[in-house]
């Protein structure tokens, strides 16, 4: 026992429990006497220590404010509060344990039968259920101390489980010369041998080798939650998430005790016997009073053994085998017996156990019920990543019969219990990984499984004995644990018609609860298969699905700020400089607005503006087939664009939807150069890509340019003025009209200028070398001072273009739009050649126009919200896609979709505004400088 | 969706730095009924098990290739560059 010095307090519900350092907090509850831990979900019976590693759901409390600990698991620390949950008003006298005699009144599923009339009880029956029945509660003031956070590590094997069979494969795989990264839950290794130290030999050479080897990476107090595809590893530790890829997985999880079924199985002092030997070995507890074992195999015995050490009476082995090999000095053993109940009512007092049959019974006093019967394989990962399992009455476990490609199990989790069979299992799963990389064109299968299996039959092992439930029609024989879910909740479910087992698992909720089946599972199972009077194989189990224990959402979410791109064009400096309010388009930044949106609009509209346009997409395509491709690619027509001219065009799919518009300069005569939507940058260029891949005869280069040049928009009727000071090149009318594309210098720098006015006006996009771009920016501005050039953001940039009847492609159009019904019939030139969408077009066009986009003037001084309902007839008719007061107009204009019997000009459409309908009328000319004057000039 | 891919310029790398671009199908001529448009547009075949796709390497080289993959377990099988006298015409 520690000594003084060596202890530390804590707080359990108010009153001080001490520690011995290194304990854990259910192990000095335990030490302290504390036996009720936690009150059960529904019928709050009281709960105590059950498993002590961090499966069953007994110990679950609320630890320094963070709700559901399993303080099984939890190291003491000085001045923890700990505290239970799920009681009231306390876990030691819950009133609310009256439910537990009214069990007859809520058999399994009743809410299901019960809550649901009248109908609108329900909300209330639901906030009384929750108030009564679960789990912790989360304090929203108390944040999670320091930070989660991820890791991405690869390795080429990886190990989970530190026991016997994890520790032998991990040294064979890296002695034969591969890296190693063995992820072991426990704070150390040894699996269970750490609290079962007669089982074998000690291991601790084995671990300080697997510890110092300069290939293994070992990470320990980890949680495997679940194996994906490509043996990509979800880890837990701590506040960490772990991602791990591996070329070769071994899964070396072990096994999982299982609970006997019996009357008042719950109640505290019921143990399991790796539960009473984590007390006894790790946190150096002990168990005073009588004790009994029940058991079916040789562990049963060793813990008896290991209590009687102790200082523990134990009264009797009950050993439900009629001719076990094993003997116990001086412990009376009752063979081919079981167990029948625990009695009792805030901890045991006594057994009552009865021959297989039933009866007799007879009573033994005690204070500890010990159960040793079997085992259940944790085997949920290799499920999870697809290997193929079949339940093996010989084992009386699931055991792997085809493993999922680079994945291999070693160990108890094959059925191999004998340590002397798992150590050399782990050696010959180390081995096969280890070579399966090194010649990776041999065959990843492993078959050798069943040699494994055949060892352990060659030793003569006695068969299992399959048993899961003591026999007697109580009603209070506990499956599972986490959801109070009876033997007789299943039968009746199963009677109700609830048979197979997934059917019976999501009605009964059994194996739903925290322990996600650890605990029940095996019985859950058994008693299914029993009842349906079929074999266990037959039966089959529920699907493992990720993840494999509970996980805090923290863990999921965790921080992944430097996986977040961020683009920013060369001049976003400047906008800053200029107190620009910056918004998001995409991973861009873009400036949303530098001074006012109507101050910003005056300039474009009386003097010039200068807006940053390097978001856009901008592609070269070189090539003697460049023409054949744009032909191709867009609905309007490119074979006779000219030289030094640039054209505007939309892309369509085959399907003749829109995707996205953008301008086509020639520069060359094989040479263009096009731009696209800043959204859409990517997904044309992959478009591009796509076509041009299965065309490979086709002469046409591909270069994404965008980031290679920076853009800018200068407009405004004094924009040649501006430009003039700033090159030798001819920029009249006549030299570079409007739809001129040219390559020039501009403040020293080559360029491509061309003369497009998406916003109305005289204007010029200017294409720079990224590295030139904020000194052209600043050339221009200085070169516009005496014209009182501004800087403009996006949001003027939407008003200028909408007075002109511009889309946006993505935002005036979606899924369902094409050319022809968005306003754009002139571009479609179906007496072209094959183009991508012409098919379809051709068909929209015989059929004529179903919805319209059209353009409107609002009859009233209100800026309606974006999708504001356009109605007809008193029904939904359409919806504004763009809107928002208009100073040309001098009101408010938008863009709608409505259908096409509404779209002629004139015509009278009326918008739902805050729920009242208000007429707007339909114009087909642009609301700004219809001739495009002003435009050309 | 944790599979690799093994990207015939780069090499195996994580399903995310990719695109999935569908099966490849012959693009129907201006003869084709409407039905057969229908189909090309519209219909997908939902293989369970393996069958031929485009795959595109957004994140790095930008290429377009194919691959041969297992639906049911998301084994990627094969990897090759577009050859047109071996395909059907793609896109």
């Amino acid at each position: 026992m520690a000594e003084d010095h060596g202890s530390i307090e804590f707080e359990f519900d108010g009153h001080r429990v001490r520690a011995e350092s290194g304990q854990t907090v259910a192990g000095a509850l335990h030490a302290a006497g504390e036996h009720i831990i936690s009150r059960s979900f529904k019928y709050h019976r009281p709960r105590g220590l059950l498993c002590m590693s961090g499966r069953c759901p007994n110990c679950i409390c609320t630890v320094d404010g963070t709700p559901n600990v399993r303080i099984c698991t939890q190291a003491a620390k000085p001045g923890m509060v700990v505290k239970s949950q799920n009681a009231w008003p306390s876990v030691k006298f819950d009133l609310l344990r009256i439910f537990d005699k009214l069990h007859r009144f809520m058999p399994v599923g009743f809410y299901y039968k019960r809550m649901y009339k009248p109908r609108w009880m329900w909300p209330v029956w639901e906030k009384i259920i929750r108030r009564i029945a679960g789990l912790g509660t989360i304090n929203r003031e108390h944040g999670a101390e320091g930070v989660y956070d991820k890791q991405n590590l690869f390795t080429d094997v990886a190990v989970i489980g530190g026991g016997l069979a994890g520790l032998n494969a991990a040294l064979a795989a890296a002695d034969a010369g591969v890296t190693v990264t063995l992820i072991d839950e426990q704070p150390a290794l040894g699996g269970h041998l750490r609290h079962d130290p007669e089982l074998v030999e000690p291991i601790s050479d084995l671990i300080r080798r697997v510890s110092e080897h300069p290939a293994i990476t070992v990470i320990s107090s980890a949680g495997v939650f679940g194996c994906y595809e490509g043996n990509y590893l979800g880890i837990q530790q701590g506040q960490r998430m772990i991602r791990l890829r591996a070329a070769q997985v071994i899964v070396a999880t072990g096994c999982w005790e299982r609970p006997l079924i019996f009357e008042n199985n719950d109640l505290p002092g019921v143990m399991l016997a790796s539960g009473v030997q984590r007390l006894l070995h790790l946190d150096h507890c002990q168990f005073p009073g009588e004790a009994v074992v029940v058991t079916d195999n040789a562990q049963g015995y060793r813990v008896a053994k290991q209590l009687k050490a102790a200082g523990t009476r134990v009264s009797a082995i009950i050993d439900v085998r009629d001719n076990p090999s094993e003997t116990a000095d001086g412990i009376r053993t009752f063979r081919g017996h079981t167990i029948i109940s625990a009695s009792g009512s805030r901890h045991v007092n006594g057994a009552v156990i009865a021959p297989l049959a039933g009866h007799p019974r007879q009573s033994i006093s005690c204070r500890w019920i010990v159960q040793a019967v079997g085992f259940t394989p944790a085997n949920s990962l290799l499920y999870q990543n697809g290997c193929k399992l079949r339940y093996d009455e010989s084992l009386d476990q699931a055991a792997v019969i085809q493993h999922a490609p680079a994945m291999h199990s070693a160990g108890t989790v094959n059925g191999l219990h004998d340590p002397r069979d798992a150590a050399s299992d782990g050696q010959r799963a180390g081995l096969a990984a280890a070579e399966a990389l090194c010649s990776p064109c041999l065959s990843v299968s492993n078959p050798s499984v069943e040699t494994a299996l055949e060892t352990q039959s060659h030793r003569g092992e006695t068969a299992p004995m399959c048993h899961y439930v003591s026999p007697s029609d109580a009603k209070k024989k506990f499956v599972c644990l986490c959801e109070d879910v009876t033997e007789k909740d299943i039968c009746d479910a199963i009677d109700e018609g609830y048979s197979n087992i997934e059917t019976l698992k999501r009605y009964s909720t059994v194996s739903m609860g925290p322990c996600q089946g650890k605990m029940c599972q095996s019985a859950s199972i058994a008693i299914c298969a029993r009842h349906n009077g079929q074999s266990i194989a037959e039966t089959g189990v529920t699907t493992a699905r990720p993840p494999e224990q509970p996980l805090p959402l923290g863990v999921l979410a965790g921080r992944t700020l430097h996986f977040s791109l961020i683009r920013r064009t060369p001049m976003h400096a400047w906008h800053e400089q200029a107190g620009a309010k910056m918004g998001d388009a995409g991973n861009w930044k873009r400036p949303q607005v530098y001074s006012s949106v109507p101050q910003e609009y005056e300039a474009v509209r009386q003097r010039a503006g200068l807006i940053d346009v390097s978001t856009l997409g901008k592609i070269e395509l070189r090539g003697a087939d460049v023409v054949q491709f744009l032909e191709f690619i867009y609905p309007n027509r490119f074979a006779n664009l000219k030289l030094g001219r640039v054209r505007y065009g939309v892309i369509c799919d085959d399907a003749g939807i829109l995707l996205d518009d953008g301008t086509i300069a020639r520069l060359g005569d094989d040479r263009f150069f096009l731009t696209t939507t800043t959204g859409n940058a990517d997904a044309i260029d992959s478009w591009f890509r796509w076509w041009l891949a299965a065309r490979p005869e086709w002469d046409v280069r591909m270069t994404n340019v965008s980031a290679s040049y920076a853009a800018m928009n200068l407009a405004g009727p004094r924009s040649r003025e501006v430009l003039k000071k700033l090159t030798d090149a001819d920029l009249s009318s006549d030299a570079m009209p409007y739809l001129a594309a040219s390559e020039c210098t501009i403040a020293g720098v080559s360029v491509i200028v061309l003369r497009i006015g998406f916003v109305g006006e005289l204007g010029y996009e200017i294409h720079v070398p990224s590295q030139f771009g904020l000194h052209v920016w600043e050339a221009i501005l200085e070169a516009g001072r005496e014209f009182s050039i501004a800087p403009f953001g996006l949001e003027a940039q939407r008003v200028l273009r909408l007075e002109k009847k511009h889309l946006l492609p993505g935002i005036d159009t979606d899924a369902l739009s094409n050319p022809l019904e968005a306003d754009l019939p002139w571009i479609v030139k179906l007496d072209k050649a094959d183009f991508i969408g012409k098919e379809s077009l051709a068909r929209a066009q015989q059929r004529g126009d179903r919805n319209k986009l059209i353009g409107f003037r609002l009859s009233e001084p209100v800026v309606p919200d974006l999708a504001s309902l356009v109605l007809c007839d008193g029904k939904l008719g359409g919806r504004i896609t763009s809107c928002g007061y208009s100073p040309a107009v001098g009101g408010t204009i938008g863009l709608a979709w409505v259908p096409a019997n509404l779209a002629g000009n004139g015509q009278t459409i009326q918008i739902q505004v805050n729920g009242r309908t208000i007429p707007a009328v339909v114009q087909d000319e642009p609301f700004y400088d219809p001739s495009g004057a002003k435009l050309k000039s | 969706m944790s599979f690799e891919i093994d990207c015939p310029n780069c090499g195996c790398r994580p399903v995310w730095e990719y695109h999935y671009g569908g099966t490849p199908r012959q693009r129907p001529d201006g003869s084709a009924t409407e039905r057969q448009w229908a189909e090309y547009l519209y219909n997908r075949p939902n293989v369970a098990g393996e069958q031929t796709e485009w795959w595109y390497h957004r994140s790095a080289c930008k290429l377009w290739f194919l691959v041969r993959r297992d639906t049911r377990t998301n084994q990627v099988l094969t990897t090759k560059r577009f050859a047109p006298q071996e395909e059907a015409s793609g896109g």
